[in-house]
């Protein structure tokens, strides 16, 4: 008896063989070939988070200190919110806590163009003009006012806030959301307990001999440029968007707050005023969304200067 | 050393900073920057409280004045304007500056703080200042008196300061829509030319609607309009002065003239001029009266509009078998054609209007069963659709040409109403108009010409 074979399924049949037997081996033997990772704590300390991904090449095993996570808090524990009240806060009264008003009521504009009238003027033209006039070179006892607490304001360091600028809270509702932090904590003992002592170390992530923590700097770039992009609002509805461009230089404090007013070092596009409205949206970008306290502390001279281009070509 | 590098390398970069040099090395360094590109159209957050009454009888036009300011403003799609809802701080006095952490936590970006006091010679004194809520400057600020009665022109001017001074462009809200009123039945309606500002408010009727006028136009430089008018025998084109209601023919031609608009120096009107079949473009002179003949074609040549330098002119014509936008010299000669339709629906391009910034020229489309609204550059690239429907039609610019008015027609026993599109097509707003319209045409600035 004779079973007669189809060749092509034959051939199909040792061909999947050969496919698949090769694709085994193959894949399998590249996944040995995973380079070692560097390890970077996830529960960094408080203090210093950036120190964590210093890496091993200072790292002396034997002279380690005991692993310890942060400095061991007094224990007390979570209080309970219940019958505990809340205050809200006032609304903030301008009047109140006025800076010194102008001496002498001097107008911030001195023209006193004519009111627009039925009959053909001239004069009307007058009204159109005000832009040209450059109102706010003039001495604006506001402005001078307003200038010198700001200049006063500088010395203290700002303090350290959170990364990401906080959403307005309400403030005319009694809510606390420590209550909830309060009310949702888990009271039962932890199933890892965090190493406390004296003094918190930094070296407690030792990595490995060939880590690559500085390739850590392109992150810390797309978070940055994520979070300015995020308060850049310039709408700019012309088909000649993608031409607009405005080079805008920062210098930044360690803590991630910009340490004076963004440069603006260039402005290129088609129409120098639309260009320049862009560059000091791109200022006002800047500083709306600092704090950037993200930012990593141990590599602050590759942030401590930050030049950045701002463009609209992508703009949908 | 590390710091050497970066200082070294600033300096050059700021050295060669705002001049034409950075454009030459713009490639080397954008290398070294981080770039940030928004991909998302964000109107910008603005908060305007009511200004404050200089007595206590100017409550009322106070927020009348924010009210203006407000809707103009988020109107025109580039800002949005937070709700006072929200607002953590009461203005009571602008001469003194604002709490900017209040606003800072609202997320507005900028701030419009204002006063309204009636004078005691009668006139009322309009005051507001611009503030960059981020850094606490004040970004401009001024003062204005006027009758009471334009407490209106004045919003729509300090909106036109605050647009201008965020956005980098002159505003155009201080301007005003001609158009044409349309009422009663669809088989006999009466259409009157009417004018408004441009946010809808101040109809005024310029004739009275026994005669049929069709395709108003303002001249770009003074409170004149040209339109076409069918009154005793064939269709003219008119002048008529808005101040004093002054009306002329332009021409004494034999034979219908129609679809007329000014030279961007007022001194001229373009027309067309029936000739059996056929139409041809015309030009006349408004001081000497002489005309001179622009197309010569056994086409209908029509709808022409000058480029606002004038020295260009796009106009429709059907000399290829449909109506298509053609553009030639100001003084006749060689055209060229611009519009192509870029599927298989055959579509035709008529109504171009050349915008006062000379960037785009406006068109309506006809294909596929639908009327679209376009722009299209002069060259004849970057043709962009606005809106399409059943039928939309007639698009003027705004003096800006940022925006485009046009008339749409739902069908049905219904009429025409009037809707502003932004030129990306973005924000597509009604306007609001007494009854149903069509035909609008968008004035200069009214400060820019010697009218009120």
């Amino acid at each position: 008896m004779k079973v007669k074979v189809d060749k092509t399924v034959v051939a199909s049949i040792v061909l999947h063989v050969l496919v698949i037997g090769w694709g085994l081996i193959s894949f399998s033997s590249r996944a040995l070939e995973v380079p070692e990772e560097s390890v970077i704590p996830v529960d960094i300390s408080l203090d210093q988070p950036a120190k964590a991904t210093a890496g091993v090449q200072t790292a002396e095993k034997d002279k380690q200190k005991p692993k310890v996570d942060k400095v061991a808090p007094e224990v007390t524990p979570p209080e309970e919110s219940q019958g505990k009240i809340t205050t809200k806060k006032e609304l903030i009264q301008t009047n109140t806590t006025p800076p010194p008003p102008p001496k002498v009521v001097e107008k911030p504009v001195e023209k006193k163009p004519d009111p627009p009238k039925p009959v053909q003027e001239s004069k009307a033209k007058e009204e159109s003009k005000p832009a040209d006039k450059k109102p706010e070179e003039k001495i604006d006892p506001i402005a001078d006012a307003l200038n010198k607490p700001e200049k006063e304001k500088k010395p203290p360091p700002p303090k350290q806030q959170e990364a990401k600028p906080q959403p307005p809270k309400p403030k005319d509702r009694p809510f606390n959301p420590m209550d909830i932090m309060a009310k949702l904590e888990d009271k039962r003992d932890p199933t890892r307990h965090e190493m406390t002592g004296a003094t918190p170390n930094a070296t407690s992530a030792l990595g490995t001999q060939n880590g690559k923590d500085t390739a850590i700097v392109a992150t810390w770039k797309g978070a940055f440029v994520a979070a300015v992009r995020r308060c850049f609002r310039f709408p700019y509805n012309g088909q000649d968007a993608d031409q607009f461009e405005v080079d805008i230089d920062i210098q930044m404090r360690p803590d991630g707050t910009v340490a004076s007013s963004p440069t603006i070092v260039a402005v290129r596009g088609p129409s120098r005023s639309v260009g320049t409205a862009m560059a000091e949206s791109a200022k006002r970008a800047v500083e709306e969304c600092q704090a950037y306290a993200f930012l990593p502390k141990a590599q602050y001279d590759t942030w401590k200067y930050i030049p950045m281009t701002f463009g609209l070509k992508d703009m949908l | 050393m590390n710091k050497m590098r970066l200082l070294s390398r600033r300096g050059f970069i700021i050295a060669a900073g705002s001049t034409a040099t950075v454009l030459a090395g713009r490639s080397a360094f954008a290398q070294g920057r981080l770039k940030v590109d928004p991909t998302e159209f964000q109107p910008i957050p603005i908060a305007i409280p009511n200004f404050v009454a200089g007595s206590p009888s100017d409550g009322e036009v106070g927020a009348g004045v924010t009210q203006v300011i407000t809707n103009n403003l988020k109107r025109s799609g580039l800002f949005n304007p937070i709700d006072q809802a929200a607002y953590l701080e009461r203005i009571t006095n602008i001469d003194v500056a604002p709490q900017f952490q209040s606003w800072k936590q609202i997320n507005a970006q900028a701030l419009v703080t204002g006063r309204m006091t009636r004078q005691p010679d009668g006139r009322l004194k309009a005051e507001f200042r611009l503030w960059d809520v981020v850094s606490g400057q004040q970004l401009t600020g001024q003062q204005y008196f006027t009758s009471p009665e334009y407490w209106r022109r004045i919003s729509h001017i300090i909106s036109d300061q605050i647009y201008q001074r965020l956005t980098g462009e002159t505003g155009y809200f201080d301007s005003r829509v001609v158009f044409v009123d349309e009422s009663g039945p669809k088989e006999r309606r009466v259409k009157k030319l009417a004018i408004m500002d441009q946010d809808g408010a101040n109809v005024r009727y310029l004739t009275r609607g026994s005669d049929l006028v069709l395709t108003p136009r303002f001249s770009p430089n003074s409170q004149e309009i040209t339109y076409m008018e069918f009154g005793q025998g064939d269709p003219k084109v008119y002048l008529y002065n808005i101040e004093t209601g002054q009306r002329e023919i332009v021409g004494n031609f034999p034979g219908m003239t129609f679809a007329p608009r000014f030279s961007p120096d007022g001194q001229r009107v373009i027309m067309s001029l029936q000739q059996g079949g056929n139409s041809n473009l015309f030009v006349m002179d408004l001081r000497s009266r002489s005309t001179t003949r622009l197309t010569d074609t056994p086409a209908i040549d029509t709808s022409p509009s000058y480029s606002p330098d004038g020295t260009r002119i796009c106009f429709e014509s059907d000399r290829g078998g449909r109506p298509q936008i053609y553009v030639m010299p100001a003084g006749g000669g060689q055209a060229q054609r611009i519009s192509f339709s870029k599927d298989d629906t055959n579509a035709s391009y008529s109504t171009p209007v050349w915008s006062p910034r000379g960037d785009y020229i406006a068109f309506t489309r006809q294909g596929g069963g639908q009327f679209s609204i376009g722009i299209i550059k002069p060259d004849g690239s970057g043709e962009r659709l606005l809106t399409s429907g059943f039928h939309n039609e007639g698009p003027t610019f705004a003096p800006n040409g940022r925006v485009v008015m046009f008339f749409r027609d739902p069908g049905g026993n219904g009429g025409p109403s009037l809707f502003s599109v932004d030129i990306s097509g973005r924000n597509e707003q009604r306007v609001p108009t007494p009854g149903y319209a069509s035909d609008p045409a968008w004035s200069p600035l009214l400060s820019s010409t010697s009218g009120q």
